[in-house]
């Protein structure tokens, strides 16, 4: 009945923290995260209590199941960012940390837009609010290595815009209309301005999630920004990426698939394998994390390429899978490094000796990550890989399996220096921790478990989500 | 009147000096204004089209982009500076703090 309803309430919400923020003493303010967590929280609830399927605008603007589900997951991803993000804000910049959680609603809320929009200048404007608060955060830190990281995030990030803008220029010169629609009529009538604009589409859109030849910044940016910024950046603005790639891809050219789905799976294999390979020799956990992310992306991706209901199906369940793990692996590593200084191997050496329950958390996480049999990587894994069997990809089941045993190996590493090894001298104590950080890897934990042994309900929705919009 | 084709033609070259001044120039000043061009290029791409198609969408569209070409450059700007702050100098090549 309301399309626009949970947009406008999380507009609502950032107006609220706003507010907050200037009234709140400059000395403390904590309370204003605990708003935001909970406006993120309660629009979450509100997907699920209001009926806000329908489309608005003309139809440039839809709620169905798949934008639903897709909103569901960036409410999820920005309300755990907010809590992971909630104790190194106040620590490091207490007085900018309203901004901060500010700029992760906005951000959120580019992102619930763009999951909807079905027209050209929606879908750049909403991917637009939710790119530049992203720059903005990855500086954050007063630190040199914060302002390289948010140069190297904006370049790439501007050029990624500006390239998606240009192809979809030319979507827009085939159509004669900004409706995704007229794009999919032109598309059936031959018009040759379509192949060069998808293609152009396509590249601009890769470089935003980070999939190879366009991932040289990924690590980068991981290592030097706030690492609880990066547990989000890692994770919603990807599925974002994915948003619009299936509002322009699937849903509006699937009759142009011959053209675009080789080159997808393409990308998608190279950046499996490169992923992976690269995240071998890394010592640094965050830039580790950074390259298996890419291989992960790979695999994602793959969910596009395939263009069946049961490959984006299992796309949008890996992205439930993939925001409790990867948000609750960077959590973790930002825990450490917060207590260290460092992000390297050893600062996580003899963790389980110092903390117990977070070495057993990451090992959780990381085993997640790797595929492992009963946790909730494990099921969206197995998923993307039968959609590729049954679409007759068997060659890309083989190299993902072999892909998925060269990850356990290097994530098998960050666990045998959690596990296997002492402290190193001078951190042998035990790791402090916030109670909201707790909470925030509590959740993940329990995501990452719960998804595990209870798959079915978020399989079910996924596949239905899916099912509805290719038919 | 101009056809298209010369627009469009114009709007390419634009695009491609500024995707060549990004990847090639090391100064982050010169690489945003290269980013710049490349955001005319696709303006003036859609201007093209819309003056093609007699479609008044293609006209807001290209407000739009400046509109964001606007804030996009706040962003870049500030950040430029808080590079600039620190380690007095914007050469691409000199910021190594990150490995990559």
């Amino acid at each position: 009945m309301m399309p626009l309803a949970l947009d406008i309430l999380l507009a609502c919400i950032l107006l609220l923290v706003f507010v907050v923020d200037l009234l709140l003493p400059a000395e403390d303010k904590r309370g204003i995260a605990v708003v935001a967590c909970a406006g993120a929280l309660i629009t979450l609830a509100a997907s699920f209590v209001l009926d806000v399927q329908g489309t608005a605008f003309g139809g440039a603007f839809v709620n169905d199941a798949v934008a639903l589900y897709l909103k569901r997951v960036f409410l999820a991803a920005g309300a755990l960012g907010v809590l992971i993000g909630m104790d190194h804000a106040d620590r490091f910049f207490p007085r900018r940390q309203g901004e901060y959680h500010l700029l992760v609603l906005s951000s959120l809320l580019g992102m619930t837009l763009l999951a909807s929009a079905r027209e050209l200048i929606f879908i750049v404007v909403s991917f637009e609010l939710m790119s530049m608060p992203l720059y903005v955060l990855a500086a954050m830190r007063k630190s040199e290595r914060s302002a390289e990281a948010a140069l190297k995030l904006y370049l790439v990030g501007a050029v990624s815009s500006v390239v998606t803008l240009y192809g979809l220029s030319l979507l827009f010169a085939a159509a004669g209309t900004t409706m995704l629609s007229g794009v999919t009529a032109a598309a059936k009538a031959g018009n040759p301005m379509v192949v060069p604009g998808l293609v152009i589409t396509l590249a601009g859109l890769g470089f935003k999630i980070g999939v190879v030849p366009f991932h040289m910044w990924v690590p980068d940016t991981y290592e030097g920004a706030p690492t609880p910024f990066v547990a989000f950046l890692s994770v919603a603005p990807k599925a974002a990426g994915f948003a619009a790639l299936i509002r322009i891809f699937i849903e509006a050219l699937p009759g142009q698939k011959a053209t675009w789905a080789p080159a997808v799976i393409v990308m998608c294999v190279i950046t499996m394998v490169v992923g992976n390979v690269l995240a071998i020799p890394q010592t640094s956990v965050k830039r580790l994390l950074a390259y298996s992310g890419i291989g992960q992306m790979g695999t994602m991706l793959l969910g596009i390429g395939l263009v069946t209901p049961d490959g984006l199906g299992m796309l949008l369940f890996y992205l439930v899978a993939y925001l409790f793990t990867n948000m609750g692996a960077f959590a973790v590593a930002s825990v450490i490094e917060d207590a260290s200084g460092s992000d390297h191997l050893d600062a996580f050496k003899g963790l389980s000796r110092r903390n117990p329950g977070l070495a057993m958390a990451m090992l959780l996480f990381l085993l997640s990550l790797g595929g492992i049999p009963f946790v909730a990587g494990f099921w969206a894994k197995v998923g993307v890989f039968v959609a590729a069997y049954r679409a007759g990809y068997v060659w890309i089941v083989v190299l993902g399996a072999v892909l998925a045993v060269v990850s356990v190996f290097y994530y098998m590493r960050v666990a045998r220096s959690i596990y296997m090894e002492r402290p190193v001298a001078g951190t042998e104590g035990r790791v402090p921790m916030a109670l909201s950080m707790k909470a925030a890897v509590t959740v993940a934990c329990v995501g990452v478990v719960g998804v595990g042994l209870y798959p079915a309900p978020f399989v079910e929705t996924a596949l239905a989500a899916a099912r509805a919009l290719m038919g | 009147m101009l056809n298209t084709g010369l627009f469009l033609v114009l709007s390419a070259v634009l695009f491609c000096i500024g995707a060549v001044g990004v990847v090639t120039r090391r100064n982050a000043i010169v690489a945003f204004m290269s980013i710049e061009i490349m955001f005319n290029a696709a303006n003036l791409a859609f201007l093209a089209f819309a003056r093609q198609h007699v479609d008044m969408t293609g006209h807001a569209a290209a407000f739009f982009v400046m509109a964001v070409a606007a804030a996009e450059a706040a962003v870049g700007l500030a950040i430029i500076i808080a590079v600039f702050r620190r380690k007095a100098t914007v050469n691409l090549d000199e910021l190594r703090e990150l490995r990559g």
